[in-house]
């Protein structure tokens, strides 16, 4: 639990709305952990310390408004880097993130990379005002709409690039051509990012696409969105939120770090048949009335055995176990030996 | 299936005759069985699947559609996260509100707190509403609304026109727009990245159809 108005500083006020909430005894509003890495910001704020590195593993919960969204319940798996040069941290967090999906099998994941920072070149670049729109068109790569706002044709011309090309480190030459400059020093941090992911040997498997926008409202330089294909929704994603850090008080500190959908991962790797262990059903042992001392012995030598299973009245059953005066396999109607019930 | 692309499109209202001239206009054309809710096309690459209209962001929403055609009114109502990539420009309409002709209000903002509106866009309507700060209570139906407010059920309607002419009939005007509305091609994310070239050939052919 956090207080909310120090959660909705760092997430926006969209996705704090989406968070439960409930009431202190002194009547200040909290909210149940909707993600966590505001909740990191916050604690290390308070004790600023040099370059550190942090993950978890942790269910969170939020409203789901919409009728297609999944559950109100998730898990997320995360790592943040605090501290560091930018494109250093962010090469790092992002090798990590395919190292991680890698280990549990999913190595075809793929990473796509926007940048905040960019995107607000450029608005501020061209002086375009209607900040809001020009996201709301850029998110869902609506051509038409970016084009029903006004602003500077050389701005549209950019933004339409943006949104509609994707690719290597080229698409950020172009736009340095367009623009007439390095972009701020974007250009250069480009660069240096994609020689150590080069080094991290997964520059292949990242593109850049300056359409990507997170709901977050922390981000402040790049933004990176993880995928596999065949899998409809982002596996997770990420980026910089050195702003954030700020906002909690520390002026000089910088923040990157990513997020996983571990409830997403299971749905990808149940979709290439990964068998799950747990999936194995407990063997259910029946006893006739009087044996039910035998069927719990019986039990008892099984679950030593490392077997799972479950003792019950008989009541009809087709499958599992029967014990009376010997023991019946339910399924084929024969007599077990008990010598061989470890291999059951 | 990796290299075979999907596209959802409705299977009745009126975004159906033009989605299936626009396909055939681009050379895709399916065995024209209405019963088949997934069917191959002349195109290799390309399958068409049948839904509703209303179902569409979803299908394409969670990528077992690519690529999905539908009206602007119902991206907006879902909400979900999707790349909308083209306006096709047909299947315009706006949507509207609308009250009885002898009700004196001239704007949306003129309907009193705690009034009723029967619609089918109830994400859409509640924020419209929200956003003008009056109070109002949702009467979700499906279909027929231009009666509610004859019949009692509703004070005022959020509703789809394209030429005034239902509206008209059943003795209502229009007091206001909340959104224009025409198909839009959308795509799924993930999609959108894995088949870029795909999707890439199927939109320009669609610009040029």
């Amino acid at each position: 639990m956090d207080f909310f108005d120090i959660i909705k500083e760092g997430t926006g006020e969209g996705f704090a709305d989406s968070l439960f909430k409930v009431q202190d005894s002194d009547g200040k509003l909290l909210t149940l952990r909707g993600e966590v890495t505001t909740q990191i910001a916050r604690m290390l704020a308070s004790r600023a310390r040099d370059e550190t590195r942090l993950f978890y593993i942790t269910n969170c919960v939020k409203y789901i408004d919409s009728d297609a969204s999944g559950q109100r319940e998730y898990w997320q798996a995360g790592a943040e880097l605090i501290g560091g040069d930018a494109a250093s941290s962010d090469a790092e967090a992002i090798a990590l993130a395919l190292s991680i999906l890698d280990s549990i099998g999913l190595n075809g994941a793929q990473i796509d990379v926007g940048s905040v920072g960019l995107f607000r070149y450029v608005l501020n670049y061209f002086g375009v005002s209607d900040f809001e729109g020009v996201i709301r068109a850029v998110k869902r790569k609506s051509v038409d709409d970016l084009r029903g706002i006004s602003m500077n044709p050389r701005a549209l011309e950019m933004f339409i690039y943006m949104i509609s090309r994707r690719g290597g480190i080229e698409v950020i030459d172009k736009l340095s051509e367009m623009a007439d400059g390095d972009l701020g020093g974007q250009k250069g941090y480009f660069r240096k990012l994609f020689r150590l992911l080069d080094a991290y040997g997964c520059a292949g498997r990242v593109k850049i696409d300056l359409g990507t926008l997170r709901e977050m409202k922390y981000y402040n330089g790049i933004i990176f969105e993880i995928f596999l294909g065949g899998i409809g929704t982002p596996l997770g994603g990420g980026g910089r939120y050195d702003a954030m850090m700020k906002e909690f008080g520390l002026e000089e500190s910088r923040a990157t770090g990513f997020a996983i959908s571990v409830d997403t991962c299971i749905r990808a790797l149940e979709s290439c048949n990964f068998s799950f262990n747990s999936k194995e059903r407990p063997l259910g042992i029946f006893f006739l009335e009087g044996y039910e001392e035998a069927a719990i012995a019986l039990a008892r030598r099984l679950r030593a055995n490392g077997k799972g299973c479950y003792v019950s009245a008989y009541n009809g059953e087709r499958e599992g176990v029967l014990v009376s005066e010997g023991v019946l396999d339910l399924s084929t109607g024969k007599e077990l030996q008990l010598e061989g019930m470890g291999g059951l | 299936m990796s290299g075979e692309l999907i596209i959802a499109i409705p299977n009745k209202g009126r975004l159906k005759e033009p989605a299936v001239k626009l396909l055939a206009k681009m050379g895709i054309l399916t065995d024209g069985s209405d019963r088949e809710y997934l069917s191959k096309t002349t195109d290799r690459e390309v399958n068409v699947l049948s839904v509703r209209a209303a179902d569409i962001p979803v299908y394409v929403y969670y990528g077992i559609a690519d690529l999905g055609i539908t009206g602007k009114d119902i991206i907006s109502e879902k909400g979900l996260d999707l790349y909308e990539i083209m306006d096709l420009g047909f299947g315009k309409c706006d949507l509207v509100v609308a009250v009885r002709k002898e009700m004196p209000y001239k704007s949306p903002s003129d309907i009193p707190q705690g009034s009723r509106v029967a619609t089918e866009f109830s994400n859409i309507t509640k924020r419209y509403f929200d956003g003008l700060g009056i109070q109002v209570e949702i009467i979700e139906l499906r279909g027929a609304m231009e009666i509610a407010p004859s019949l009692g059920l509703a004070d005022a309607i959020v509703d789809l026109t394209s030429t005034g002419v239902t509206l008209e009939r059943n003795g209502l005007k229009s007091i206001g727009k909340i959104l224009k509305s025409s198909a839009r091609l959308i795509c799924n994310k993930v999609s959108y990245k894995t088949k870029y070239s795909a999707i890439e050939m199927v939109t320009t052919k669609m610009r040029d159809a």
